[in-house]
């Protein structure tokens, strides 16, 4: 595989910070992948469903073109990728230099597991005398010391918590492969210092760390202490605070003059638990309260002596640094508590009920009580808790809480058969993203209950076996009674969101969070340096992706601008034997996994029937392959063998599969003849039969187990995969601020961009545009993007253009573009659609029958050219969602609510006498937008709420009525009043949405589709945001879906990083497992291309035979199921390859 | 439920007095919540819930603002301040509504100013409240018969339980907290 010069560093491996280390390591950087916990995948390892999809749908984020590169399995379980380096349990402490070339300082944290030895039995955990409680269930469950950081993720190694750990050591002899290291020898180098004027703490202290074998000083005063520090050099120092003569602050200071490296943890009385947290500030480390619980004190010495010993640093060199270190979430325990959390143990947050109904949670995915594991009939979800809260400083929408609450209704509702009532309690129902409307409509239908009102407060019923729920709808107050009561937690900046901040100098915005440059989502202050993900606030994950694909992008510019080159690095081409033409000669390798294996196993007939098979060579055994010796000894045995095929039966399969390179290097085969299997199963045969019978059964097991990859390999496609040739150059349709932004991201790296644009200026709805809410200026950022796009030799612009035509598919596109005159040919290797939108037309309220009725876009020109002058005007009234969120429109087009109240907050700058009357169904103040919305409730703009059930009414004045009347008069009805009321406006602003603009004619020939209100349909909504299904095609800005400018760019940043990874290399390989026409059997039914979803069939117009394009067919085998004759197979996996390794799976039982 | 329709108009808002004006600013910040109302104890007392007179307030409906019990019926408990998300001063509010409810003299609040008067007449002359006296004074004012009538039962429990007396309590001095009240008026006056 192609590599290029560069790497960078992504901090946090969540679902952000994979998306932007796969983009840039299929672009060809290595990639530094770090994260603080044990496990990769972030908070998506602890939820099974995502909505709108209500499923899983990680694996889509796996490259689709050259498929080979990466493991393709599940990605919650693991990622293994060439370019990738995944360090966990680790942290960057420290970052310098600038773009191109900075140095980061990595901590890893020591698990004390060596994960090349661990197999992941588990028998650790079960001699681990250690419980605390689970975070990975949301602290529903316990769980030991010594654990597997998540239940699914592999390799399955466990690690040791630290914080937890005593240190007994009973782990260590139970592990059959000595993977624990626990040396007790090392600690007598450890040496501690206690400082304390009382002897029996010092002498307790002594004696219970002599135990444990450290070396143990002791001083009976601050003096005392400084004296020894300045003879010898100690680890640690336990330090009284309090204490005659020299108070312990002082100590620590003169102590860390003598030794800046010595770690002090301050020993402290409950009184002056203040004095130790302030100490910290000045150099602490940690602190003690006494009286110390030994339980409690070893671990954190341990800590110390682990972190300081052995823990090791690294130092990376990197060309940019992406941060998607995530956030936290309000602990609702904190503060008021009127939800009785950490109180009532039925009242959970949702991250906790994720847990509670996931099938690897505490209660296995039954739907239960945590109090008492009784059956749920009623749930409660109750919405901004933390969010959208003054009291708890949180003037902000956590954006994601809406949805999430209504997918976990639908799933509880699913899981037990539609018995269980949910309500959600919400206060505005922030569907702004492009599915969520329908999916809150499906989600009501199929019963979920959406009561609009703010929960007061939930106690426990008088019979305290259920919750009494407190709220107040618009007939007054209510307590209803349910089982569960789900709080949907805001967010809270990520812990170490302050000390990036301060390492790289970067902006934090009001509530803590990294901030943005104005009009982007992802660039900071210092270049080189992007943020992906919930560091700047929570997404939802279609958000995240994107922004994630725009901050590998702005990485990726940042690298290739600074000297790292996008050329491929020579890498020496597999010189690996041509085995394609030989027969299948199988080389099997069982590990007996240090002897556990031969008692339950009759290993010599197994051999024997093994080895009955012709096309088997050879079958061995290894002792031990997870051990160093025993992979070393297995790889000499591979040396001169003459087979084409190696298969290695273990356990834990998945940790090998980054090896498998290894050996089919030393087998000098091509990996793909390489397969490693899972020989192991928790169901060995125990039970009343005989002993023979059980070993019986369990040789069928692994005999089966080891025929079946036996007759798979005998199938592997060992074809060399076709390499297709690519234009480096791209075709970017449509010239806003989303197609500028593509254009000049590809050609920041140093690739040819057509950009084409039907009218005579570039900047599209940027042209009417004069500020954001946030007071950005657009017209500046429209100048500069144009002259930047203008003064770009690779950018070649096209103005009153249009693509007339188009052919081929990714790597070789072929356009017409036809400026009126003449048409140009262009030959591009991908295309990205930039064609925006519009914003909607509407025949409601009047419109179109008095001047006094407008548009939010007519509202922004007319005040932009003078024709609306706020103080002539005394009283203004909005409609939001005009023939939006209903059918036929049936989304919401999440910019108007901000439009609204941009324009709203401008009025009653110019016009403080003014009225403004905003007539709303949900404000959609997502995100940091919310503080604008309390901004204008601040600002005396009035509010009501209207249902679509009944919309408001307008009467729009006869156009030749005396000039005095009033313009427009409204009637709607005020929920909170109850009553019916008018107003009389000189103005109406209408908010009738955004439609799509596509290029209707040419998506089918790109294979692209349309959604069902006219959008680019994406690949996948959430994990495939910016790219069609079709390799190839990209979509970005309002083409997509209606989205702010910022958004705009991020989405363009993103598609144009994809686009770079396609065109950056001179050719593409296809992926092996694709499908082919057998054109001998081939009727030309066509069955085949409509099912097709990739749109990789076509029909050759000379040969009039159906082609299979190799990039773009994803194997998935829809054709050759269809067709008719079985001219159509895979190339790997035809129908008698199957039928093989069936009869070899179901063998004889 | 009332049905008048309320009218939002240009007119209407500008001759509006503005003695709601500095109540709309503290509480502009409400977004109809409701936690004011399931946090009220007297709430099912009254006619317009604590929500929906804040909300009449921000439209400046004062008319029925003033017409209301609402916050006649305050109890000042303080629960609602304590938990409006948007932490806004609303026990403080209710009070300012009974001050200026008192000042309008609006008539469905007279009976709570008069109650109110003769409580703080009757401290003003003893230094402490004298019940019986409080009472009379809040008979006379309000002129109606039944009134006293309607009380007549509970004072007989409370005389015989000893917690009120007919004898005038002998205060030492005369008149004691005058100064104190006096000087009340006057920072009323120059405010």
């Amino acid at each position: 595989m192609a590599r290029k010069s560069g790497s960078a560093l992504v901090i946090g491996a969540g679902i952000s910070g994979i998306r932007s280390a796969i983009d840039l390591a299929e672009t060809g950087y290595h990639v530094f992948l770090v994260d603080k916990a044990p496990h990769i995948g972030g908070i998506l390892e602890q939820l099974d469903h995502q909505f709108p999809t209500n499923r899983c749908g990680m694996c889509k984020l796996l490259p689709a073109v050259e498929p080979d590169q990466a493991s393709q399995q599940c990605l919650r379980r693991g990622l293994f990728h060439d370019n990738i380096e995944i360090l966990t349990a680790a942290e960057i402490t420290d970052i310098s230099g600038e773009a191109g070339s900075f140095c980061a300082t990595l901590h890893q944290h020591p698990t004390l597991v060596d994960p090349n030895r661990c197999m992941g039995c588990g028998e650790c955990a079960e001699a681990c005398p250690v419980e605390v409680k689970d975070i990975f269930n949301a602290g529903l469950s316990t769980r030991k010391a010594i654990y597997r950081p998540a239940p699914q993720s592999l390799p399955g190694t466990y690690v040791i918590d630290l914080s937890a750990c005593t240190h007994c050591g009973q782990c260590v002899p139970v592990c059959p492969t000595g993977a624990i290291r626990m040396a007790t020898a090392d600690r007598q180098k450890f040496k501690i210092l206690v400082v304390d004027d009382e002897l029996i703490v010092r002498d307790s202290l002594r004696a219970l760390l002599a135990d444990e074998g450290f070396s143990v000083e002791m001083a009976e005063s601050g003096e005392a202490a400084l004296e020894r520090l300045t003879s010898d050099a100690f680890h640690l120092m336990l330090l009284d605070i309090k204490m005659p003569g020299m108070e312990g602050v002082d100590v620590l200071k003169a102590a860390l003059e003598i030794q800046p490296e010595l770690q002090v943890v301050m020993m402290t009385a409950y009184a002056t638990i203040e004095t130790a947290v302030e100490s910290i500030k000045t150099g602490a480390a940690d602190y003690l309260v006494k009286p110390f619980e030994e339980a409690s004190l070893l671990p954190q010495i341990y800590r110390f002596y682990e972190e300081g010993g052995n823990g090791g640093q690294r130092i990376l060199d990197v060309g940019a640094v992406i941060i998607a270190a995530g956030c936290r979430y309000f602990d609702p325990a904190e503060g008021k508590d009127v939800f009785g959390y950490g109180i009532y143990p039925d009242v959970v947050t949702h991250l906790e009920f994720e847990r509670l109904i996931s099938g690897t949670g505490p209660f296995g995915g039954r739907l239960v009580k945590p109090s008492d594991g009784r059956p749920v009939q009623k749930i409660a979800w109750i919405q901004c808790v933390g969010s959208r809260d003054l009291q708890t400083d949180s003037d902000f929408c956590s954006s994601i809480c809406c949805m999430s609450a209504v997918k976990e209704a639908m799933l509880a509702r699913a899981i037990s058969g539609g018995q269980v009532e949910t309500v959600i309690f919400y206060m505005d129902m922030r569907v702004f993203e492009k599915p969520f409307q329908q999916y809150l409509d499906d989600a009501k239908r199929s019963g979920v209950q959406c009561q609009r009102c703010r929960v007061h407060s939930v106690s426990a019923s008088e019979d305290k076996a259920r919750l009494t729920i407190r709220y107040v709808d618009t007939d007054g107050a209510h307590e209803a009674l349910f089982d569960l009561a789900v709080l949907s937690v805001g967010q809270r900046p990520a812990e170490n969101a302050e000390n990036f901040s301060e390492m790289l100098e970067l902006e934090l915005n009001p509530w803590g969070y990294l901030a943005p440059r104005p009009f982007s989502l992802t660039s900071t202050a210092k270049p080189g340096v992007f943020l992906g993900g919930a560091v700047a606030g929570l997404t939802d994950i279609n958000d995240a992706v994107i922004r994630a694909g725009a901050a590998a992008c702005g990485a990726s510019e940042a690298i290739h601008k600074s000297g790292g080159s996008l050329e491929a690095v020579e890498s020496a081409d597999d010189q690996v034997r041509d085995i394609s033409r030989e027969e299948p000669n199988v080389l099997v390798i069982i590990c007996t996994c240090s002897d556990r294996l031969k008692p339950l196993i009759d290993m010599d007939a197994l051999l024997d029937r093994i080895q009955a098979d012709p096309s088997v060579s050879q079958c061995l055994q290894v002792d031990g392959l997870c051990s160093p010796d025993g992979w070393a000894e297995m790889l000499e045995e591979l040396k001169g063998k003459p087979v084409n095929r190696v298969l290695l039966a273990t356990c834990a399969a998945n940790a090998y599969a980054h090896k498998r390179l290894e050996v089919s290097d030393a087998a000098g085969l091509p990996e793909k003849a390489v397969q490693i299997i899972d020989v192991f199963f928790s169901g060995w045969f125990a039970g009343d039969a005989s002993a023979k019978e059980q070993t019986h059964y369990n040789t069928g097991h692994v005999e089966r187990r080891l025929k079946f990859a036996i007759a798979g390999l005998k199938g592997i496609n060992l074809m060399p995969a076709e390499k297709i040739d690519v234009y480096q150059s791209a075709l970017v349709v449509g010239g806003g601020i989303a197609g500028m932004t593509a254009a000049l991201a590809i050609a920041g790296h140093g690739f040819r961009v057509e950009l084409v644009e039907k009218t005579g200026q570039l900047g599209g709805n940027l042209n009417w545009l004069n500020r954001t809410i946030d007071g950005a200026d657009v017209a500046e950022l429209l100048q500069s993007t144009i002259s930047r796009v203008n003064n770009n030799p690779l950018i070649n612009v096209h103005l009153n253009s249009a693509v007339a035509d188009i052919q081929g598919a990714i790597g070789r596109f072929q356009s017409t573009i036809d400026d009126g005159e003449s048409a140009h040919m262009a030959s591009h290797g991908v295309t990205i659609l930039a064609t925006g939108g519009v914003e909607g037309p509407t025949e409601s309220y009047g419109y179109g029958r008095s001047p006094a009725v407008m548009t939010q876009k007519e509202f922004e020109t007319g005040r932009a050219n003078g024709q609306i002058d706020p103080a002539a005007l005394s009283s203004v009234a909005m409609i939001q969602c005009v023939d939006c969120r209903e059918p036929p429109r049936n989304y919401c087009s999440r910019i108007c609510c901000l439009s609204a109240l941009k324009h709203a907050l401008y009025l009653k700058e110019q016009n403080p006498d003014i009225s403004v009357y905003i007539l709303y169904r949900d404000m959609m103040t997502y995100g940091f937008y919310e503080t604008y919305y309390t901004q204008a409730r601040r600002k005396g703009i009035t509010f009501f709420p209207y249902t679509v059930e009944a919309k408001p009414e307008v009467t729009v004045p006869e156009e030749n009525s005396s000039s005095g009347a009033p313009a427009v008069r409204i009637t709607t009805t005020d929920p909170i009043i109850g009553r019916s009321i008018q107003i009389e406006a000189d103005l109406l602003v209408l908010a009738t949405g955004i439609t799509p603009v596509l290029p209707g004619e040419l998506m089918p020939k790109l294979d692209a589709e349309v959604d069902a209100h006219g959008f680019f349909k994406e690949a996948d909504f959430k994990w495939r945001p910016v790219e069609s299904l079709a390799a190839g095609v990209f979509a970005c800005g309002l083409a997509l879906s209606p989205r702010s400018i910022d958004e705009s760019i991020a989405s363009a940043e993103a598609a144009a990083m994809r686009a770079v990874r396609m065109i950056s290399c001179q050719h593409l390989t296809a992926g092996r497992k694709i499908a082919v026409v057998r054109h001998s059997l081939c009727s030309g039914c066509q069955l085949c291309m409509s099912v097709c979803p990739y749109g990789a069939r076509e029909i050759d117009p000379e040969s009039g035979r159906i082609e299979v394009n190799p990039l773009k067919c994803q194997g998935c085998g829809a054709c050759a199921v269809i067709c008719p004759n079985s001219a159509t197979i895979l190339a790997e996996g035809s129908e008698m390859e199957m039928f093989e390794m069936i009869d070899a799976a179901l063998g004889s039982i | 439920m009332p049905s008048a329709e309320i009218s939002l108009t240009i007119n209407t808002q500008e001759t509006e007095e503005d003695i709601l004006g500095p109540l709309q600013e503290e509480l502009s910040a409400c977004i109809q919540c409701g936690t004011c109302t399931a946090s009220c104890r007297n709430a099912q007392l009254m006619d317009f819930t604590p929500r929906r007179l804040w909300r009449l307030v921000l439209m400046g409906q004062t008319e029925e603002v003033f017409h209301s019990k609402t916050f006649a019926l305050c109890s000042a408990c303080y629960y609602c301040t304590l938990r409006c998300p948007r932490g806004l001063p609303l026990t403080d509010a209710m009070n300012t509504l009974k001050q200026l409810g008192a000042k309008k003299n609006v008539a469905e609040y007279r009976p709570n100013a008069r109650f109110y008067g003769s409580f703080l007449e009757s401290v003003r002359r003893h230094g402490r409240i004298n019940e019986m006296e409080f009472m009379r004074r809040y008979f006379i004012l309000m002129k109606n018969p039944a009134i006293p009538i309607k009380f007549t039962p509970l004072g007989i429990r409370l005389l015989r339980k000893g917690k009120i007396s007919i004898f005038p309590d002998k205060s030492k001095t005369e008149r004691p907290l005058d100064q104190f009240f006096q000087r009340v008026e006057e920072l009323e006056r120059q405010q």
